[in-house]
Parts: C-alpha cells; structure tokens; sequence
C-alpha cells in the first residue's frame, strides 16, 4: 500500500514539475526553437540583460510587490488584532467582506476596478495596480495573522496588563514580538500574491508601463521570444523560495 | 469617555484602514460596474449613456452568449471532475500512507508549484504541449493548464479534510467486520465530503472566470465566457457589454456558492 | 498589603447571572480561597477584582478606595494564571523584570529586585533561561517572581496549581504560604479543589450559581455547613431529612436522630464522624443498624457504604480508620453510631 501510494504521488509530483522543469532547462539552451540536442547556454539570460522592457517590468514588480507587502501587512495585522481580541456586532459582516476578493473571479475584480478606476478619474498604472494588490493581499494576510494571534494565549496580554503596561506597552512588547513570525510571513505571502499576480494587473496596466507577468504575455501572444523562458525561470525560482521561506517560518514558527 | 465607548473607538481604528481600501477598490468598483451594466455607453468624454436592459437581454437572447456560459460552465466540469479524481488518492496516500518527514516534503512540494506564478507555470505548458505531444491550441490543452494549476489545491482541502478523519474510526469499523473498501466507502468518503466540496467550490468558480489560460494554451479554440468578457474591455471595447457579462458570470458563480453552501458551511466553520 | 472590599457585586452575560450580588471581605494579609464548581462565578470574581471584567452593579475598593473605573495595569494587583502565562520571547530574569521595566524603573533597582525575587521563589541562577527549557514547578516560580516584584497590593491567583502533578502541588502548596507569610500579602485564589482550599486558606468563601454561599475559617466551614450545597462540595456528607422534634430529627422509618441545635428537616453527617462496629453493643449517640454493602479499602481508610432502614436506598456513608488491618465485609451486620453534636442541620 505504501509503495502504491508513494508511485502515486510520485507520479502527480512529476506531472506538477514537468513543464516547469522544461522550461527551466529550454532556458539554458542555445537553440531559439527548442531544437534538440541540448547545448548548455547562457545567451538567453545575457539577452534578458538587454531586454530593456522586460528589466523595467521585472523592477516594476517587485517595486509594487514590496509596498504592497508593507501596507497590505500593516492594514491587516491591525484588522486581524481587532478580530482576535475583540468581540463586536460588526465582525461576522466585516469577516465575510473579506471573501469577495479571493472568491470571485479575478476577472470580474479586475474588470470593475478598470470601469472605477477610469470613471473616477484614478485613471490606470502602477498605482492603480497597487491598490488592487493591496485589496488582493489583504485577506490572506489577516487569515495568516489570525491564525497566529489565535494561538497567542490572550492571556500573555493580560498579565503583561496585571504588571502594569498600558494597552500600547502590551502591544509593543508582548503581543508583537510574539507575533513577529506570523507577520513576516504574512508580508512573504502578500509580496508573492503581488509579485504573481496577473489578471488585475493585466487590466489595470497602462500602456507602456507594466508588470512582469503582463510583460510576459504580451510577448507570448505577440511571438515569443526565449528570453522569456529566462526570465520565468528566474520567476519561478524567485516565487518558490519565497513560499519555502513562508512555509519554514510559518510552520516551525513560534519561538525561534 | 467610558470603556465602551473607547473600545468602540480602538475597534473602528484598527479595521477602519483596511475596509476603506476594500470598499475603494472592491466594493465601489463592483457596484459602478452594476452601473455601467445598464447603460448604452461607456459615459466619458462627453457620450451620452442612458439606461438600457439590452445587454443583459442580450446575453439571453443571443445563441453565442448562451453558448460560451456553458462552455465555461462545461470546463469548469471537466477541470473540477479531473481534479478530484486525481487528488482523492494523492490526498489520501499523503494523509493515512506516507507518514513523518517524507509526509511534509512532498506536501510542500505539491503546495509550491501552486504558489508561484500562474502565467509562468501556464507559459511552462506551452513548451511541452507544443514540441512532442502536439496538441497546443486545442480544448485538452487547456482542460491540462488549468487542472495543473488546479489540483495542488484540491489535494489540499482533500488531504485536511482527511487528516482530521480519527484513524481510530476506520479501526473501530474494522473490529467490527467491514472489509478495507466498505470502510473506506461507508466511513472516510462521507467525512472527508467537506473537503471534497471545499475543493469543488474553490476550483469551479476560478475556472469559469480564467481566460488567461483558454487564451495562451487554446487559442482560437478559446471559447468561453471568460475570453469574451476580456475582450469587451480590451479590443472591442464595450465596456457596458463587458460589465453585464460580468455580473451575469457572478450570478453564475453566486447561484454556485449558494446551492453548494449548505454542504460548504459545516466545513468552513470547523476549519476556522 | 490591602484590605479588599466587593460589596453587591453583580455581573450578567445574558440570562445568565455569573455574579449575583456578591459582598465579601478580604482582611489584609489573608490567604483567601474562593471555593466552587466550574461556572459558579469565582473566576468571574476574581477577574472582576482583576479589572478584566466590568461589573454591571456594585463596588470594589482597595483600602476603602473605589477602584471598578481604574483600569487593570492601574490597579497595583499580581496576578498568577493558571497556564503560567510566561513570555515566551523573553527571558526568566527579563520576565521577571517586566512589571518594573514598564513603568520605567533604573536599570540598577530593576537587577537587584529581580535578584531579591529569584531567591525569594527559589531559583537562582536560572535567569538567562527562557520559560520552555523550565520544569512545569519552575515557570511556577517564575510567574510568581513576576507578579510579586512590583509589591502589589493584592496578589490575585486563578487556579494556580491546576497543572502541576499531585507531590509537586504539595510541596508548592506549602511554599505559596511561607512566601505570602513572608511578604504579607493579601492573597485571594480561586480552586475547584477543596483540599487545596482547606490546605492553603486562612478563610474560604464557597460560590455557587454566582452566589456566596458561605464564609468562614476552611474549620468553621467544613465542620458546620450552612447549606446542603455547602455539605456535599466540601467534602461528602450522609443527608438526613425528615421532620423536626425536640432536639432531633425523626427519620422516615420512624427512628430520631439528635442534632446539634435546632433543625428545620434537614441535617447533614460527615462520614469519618460514624463509626462502624460489628459488635451488637448499642454504642451511645446516635444509632443506625444496618448491612455493608461496599467496603473499599483505600490504603490509610475504609469507606463502608451501609444500608439502613433509615436512609432506605441511599446507603449511608462512612470512613473508618484503618487501625486494625482488617475489613467489614459485605453483607456484614453493623451498627453505625455518632455523636449527635455532630449532626449538623443545614438550610435546604
């Protein structure tokens, strides 16, 4: 049973990384149309270098991905707060609003913020695409850090109160300290959820400015060119360490 | 001021932040977009729009609209049907087979791929559906995208529900005579239902609503409801259009949630 | 080092009545035990006088000064929580320190306290570790340095000792009382366990469904009960109801029992009162005849469960010293007898 099960796995591992790992080696291979046999080279990546737009893109994205870690987790990290400690008529209402942004269509979200954006003047760019990201990010944020501040006994709060810290004082040097893995990484996944994400950021980007992701398919649907078989492959290693570095932190998180 | 007073302030001050951003960017957006859906024209630059049913008429009463709804409805089958076969067993050999360190790596491992970039990993697919196997720009192609894309997640809500599921209930049911199917059928598939609905509710409605993926691996063969709506805003530019289709794409999803949420609930709520 | 007064302390979750006009008086320097089932309100008590509960009527004052307004890190009180509630980012010595750090203390005063209170609880020389490398008896000590370095008024303790094993809870028992002894605090805990409240306590008040059922020294308490609830959850008791005669009780079958002073048809007995002896002797006292039907040896006693025609179904109850080594066996034929000064009569 044992052996099945691990050629199952085995083999839905292998059908999960095979494009990928495709792709990947495509990438440090000379040959522009994926012509065997393989010959180890490094031309795409030094043509990356040249590409200007797809440089300014990939700067774009993690400019936006890293302001976007900082709001979405200090907007968050203070709902969460409120959620975890407080009881209030509005929370269940408050709570549900926050399943709109993962649970309809990011084309639906996309599209609407478009017709707002453009309608009330915001107008479409970097901008407008950070504030999508930010309302992307946002619940997964306060779930990640609720999760922790959950599990954080409300009872360190309290004593830290019985020897005489103010609410602030309590928060400063209890309640943040402790929550401090939940909150990196909260912030990893909010950088990641932005620096992937396409849909929104395909809608609200303007001409001439863009994203990574937007970037790359642009140049998909326009005719290809192998550098961007380079660039996702740095991509994808980019978004798999993040979520490792997530996962390691998160999981094993506690005191460190 | 008194307690209650000021913890009603403290309250309002920590999730005041993030529901403005939420009602600016989501909440506002969605309901200019129910505006937009009633009106002849985009009203900028100085064009006249008035109020007018005909775009939702539209959708009823021309075949094409019709057509592409349920052929988003009919791949989000397809793609969901083919996740939950898939990931049942994964699911199950990771949460009662495997166990201890082997147990964690490959979970994460199946988590990963789920969280990098969806373009990237729907892009890595061209490549291989291209060269040897030759079937890109065609239905398959796309049904493959998105279940790779899709199933990390279902084995996910699977293999939670599963590994809440006591193992002393199924030994309990062996003591008492069932063979290992009927355990399997009469005991585990019931209680890891929730997980298996969670998985059908989160994978169905993001599939109705992808054109990204029909586009790049189908082609012209991106027949959807999704592709359509795209473009409304992209190349064709009707953007009233566009905005009736969404909302009837999100009554489509909305009558999905609330026919599913009976069974989703349950699970939701322990869970949380 | 206060007196602490509630006098009408109410407090309602709904429907629900969690404190239901509560007075009580704590004299300074008392070791004070707050007695009762779980959901009898003297959790909420104590986190009233915390400060983490707002009562919706009455008052509490520290030393005659008002202090249900003042907010919790306000109110000069330490408190021990039942998991200890250490922080886990910070060290024993800074733990320690916290109360002091907070209010902004000099770095040589916040040291030497920290050292005085190491020594006070028994811990030297473990302030470099953090709370997970301690034995559960050592964060014990550690939460109680904590809460003692600031020299609260009032030392509040929920359940202090709930988690620690059954040697470990004795031998800590016996130091809360030397080191409240040696600081003269005003402690008042909370415990479902009445060993733990007869042990440690110089007065005991008992709650139940919100309300104060009685006060007094554990002795008073234990040995004269006002109220049924109070004879059954302060150790057990055998329960005598019938109608009331001169100087007695007359029981269903028509036997009387003599009570200790007048009762109104209900007394209670404790077990270790009555003694059982197989002999047909009429010993004086009062007098039951019946049959064992359970005798558990329980190492140190007996405990004979005894029909009688008096009692009918309800077997009456008692402990017998073990002196002799040996038990009355089932079916035996006994004869149960007590002084009737230990018949107490009780409100229903």
């Amino acid at each position: 049973m044992n052996r099945l099960a691990k050629i199952y796995l085995g083999a839905v591992l292998l059908f999960l990384y095979l494009p990928i790992l495709v792709m990947m080696a495509m990438a440090f291979n000379r040959s522009a149309l994926y012509e065997m046999p393989f010959t180890f080279d490094l031309v795409w990546f030094k043509a990356l270098m040249e590409n200007e737009r797809l440089l300014q893109a990939s700067w774009n994205s993690v400019w936006i991905a890293s302001i976007n870690a900082v709001i979405a987790t200090t907007l968050g990290t203070l709902a969460a707060y409120a959620f975890a400690r407080y009881e209030f008529r509005l929370k269940r209402v408050l709570q549900l609003l926050l399943f709109p942004p993962i649970t309809i269509p990011w084309l639906i979200i996309g599209t609407s913020m478009l017709i707002f954006f453009y309608w009330t003047g915001i107008g479409r760019g970097l901008h407008a695409i950070l504030l999508g990201h930010v309302a992307l990010s946002l619940p997964y944020v306060i779930v990640v850090v609720g999760a922790r501040l959950r599990d954080m006994s409300v009872q360190l709060e309290e004593a830290a109160a019985t020897l005489g810290a103010t609410p602030q004082q309590a928060f400063r040097r209890v309640t943040l300290p402790i929550l401090a893995p939940g909150v990196i990484a909260a912030a990893l996944f909010a950088f990641a959820v932005s620096f992937d994400q396409f849909v929104i950021s395909y809608f609200l980007a303007a001409p001439g400015t863009s994203t990574l992701p937007v970037e790359i398919f642009t140049a998909i649907r326009k005719g290809f060119t192998p550098e961007i078989n380079a660039i996702s492959t740095i991509i994808i290693l980019v978004s798999m360490s993040l979520m490792l570095l997530v996962a390691r932190n998160y999981k094993f998180g506690g005191e460190r | 001021m008194n307690k209650q007073s000021r913890q009603a302030w403290t309250i309002a001050g920590l999730t005041a932040p993030a529901y403005i951003w939420l009602t600016i960017t989501v909440l506002l957006p969605l309901t200019a977009m129910l505006y937009f859906s009633f009106l002849t024209a985009t009203p900028m630059g100085g064009k006249e729009a008035s109020f007018t049913l005909k775009h939702y008429i539209g959708f009823f009463q021309k075949r094409i609209y019709w057509y592409n709804a349920w052929r988003s409805i009919e791949l989000g089958l397809y793609v969901t049907t083919c996740c939950l076969l898939l990931a049942y067993p994964a699911a199950l050999g990771l949460a009662k087979v495997v166990k201890g360190r082997a147990r964690e790596a490959i979970f994460l491992l199946i988590i990963l791929p789920f969280w990098s970039n969806a373009l990237v990993r729907t892009f890595s697919w061209t490549m291989v559906l291209r060269a040897p196997l030759d079937i890109l720009y065609t239905y398959p192609a796309i049904v493959i995208g998105l279940v790779h894309a899709y199933l990390p997640y279902a084995i996910l809500t699977i293999y939670v529900s599963l590994q809440s599921i006591d193992d002393s209930l199924i030994e309990a049911s062996r003591s008492l005579g069932a063979t290992r199917w009927q355990a399997f059928r009469r005991i585990m598939l019931p209680l890891s239902m929730p997980g298996v609905l969670a998985g059908v509710f989160l994978i169905f409605v993001p599939v109705i609503g992808s054109f990204m993926e029909p586009r790049i691996l189908g082609g012209k063969q991106a027949i959807m409801l999704g592709p359509i709506i795209e473009s409304q805003f992209t190349s064709i530019d009707n953007k009233p259009l566009g905005a009736a289709l969404s909302f009837v794409m999100l009554a489509i999803v909305l009558i999905i949630l609330g026919v599913s949420s009976p069974a989703i609930k349950p699970y939701l709520e322990k869970s949380s | 080092m206060s007196r602490v007064d509630v006098i009408g302390a109410s407090k309602a979750y709904g429907a629900l009545k969690a404190l239901d006009n509560v007075s009580i008086n704590f004299a300074d320097g008392e070791f004070f035990g707050l007695l009762g089932p779980s959901g009898s309100g003297k959790t909420t008590l104590l986190r009233a006088l915390a400060g983490f509960v707002d009562l919706d009527s009455g008052s509490i004052s520290f030393d005659g000064e008002r202090v249900e307004s003042v907010p919790v890190h306000r109110r000069g009180i330490g408190m021990m929580f039942q998991s200890y509630a250490l922080f886990p980012h910070l060290t024993v010595d800074e733990n320690i320190a916290f109360g002091l750090d907070v209010r902004g203390a000099p770095k040589a005063e916040i040291e030497q306290r920290v050292q005085e209170m190491l020594a006070l609880v028994r811990l030297p020389g473990l302030g470099g570790r953090k709370p997970k490398q301690l034995s559960g008896g050592q964060q014990q000590r550690v939460a109680l340095a904590r809460a003692l370095i600031t020299r609260p008024k009032v030392l509040l303790l929920d359940e202090p000792l709930g988690a620690l094993d059954r040697r470990l809870r004795q031998e800590m028992q016996v130091e809360l009382r030397e080191i409240q002894r040696e600081t003269g605090i005003t402690a008042i805990f909370v415990t479902h366990d009445q060993e733990e409240a007869l042990t440690l306590s110089d007065r005991i008040a008992i709650i139940n469904d919100g309300r104060l059922m009685q006060t007094g020294k554990p002795q008073e308490v234990y040995e004269k009960p006002l109220t049924v609830f109070a004879a059954q959850f302060l150790g057990d008791s055998n329960i005598f109801r019938g109608s009331a005669v001169e100087g007695g009780l007359r029981l269903g079958d028509g036997t009387v029992i003599g009570t200790a002073g007048r009762c109104s048809g209900i007394a209670v007995v404790r077990p270790e009162k009555i003694s059982v002896r197989a002999d047909p002797e009429t010993p004086r006292g009062n007098v039951l005849r019946g049959e064992v039907l359970q005798a558990v040896y329980t190492g140190a006693s007996v405990t004979y469960r005894i029909r009688t025609a008096a009692l009918g179904d309800v077997p009456l109850l008692a402990f017998a010293q073990n002196q002799s080594g040996e038990l009355l066996a089932p079916g035996s034929k006994v004869v149960a007898a007590w002084d009737a000064g230990h018949t107490v009569p009780v409100e229903p």
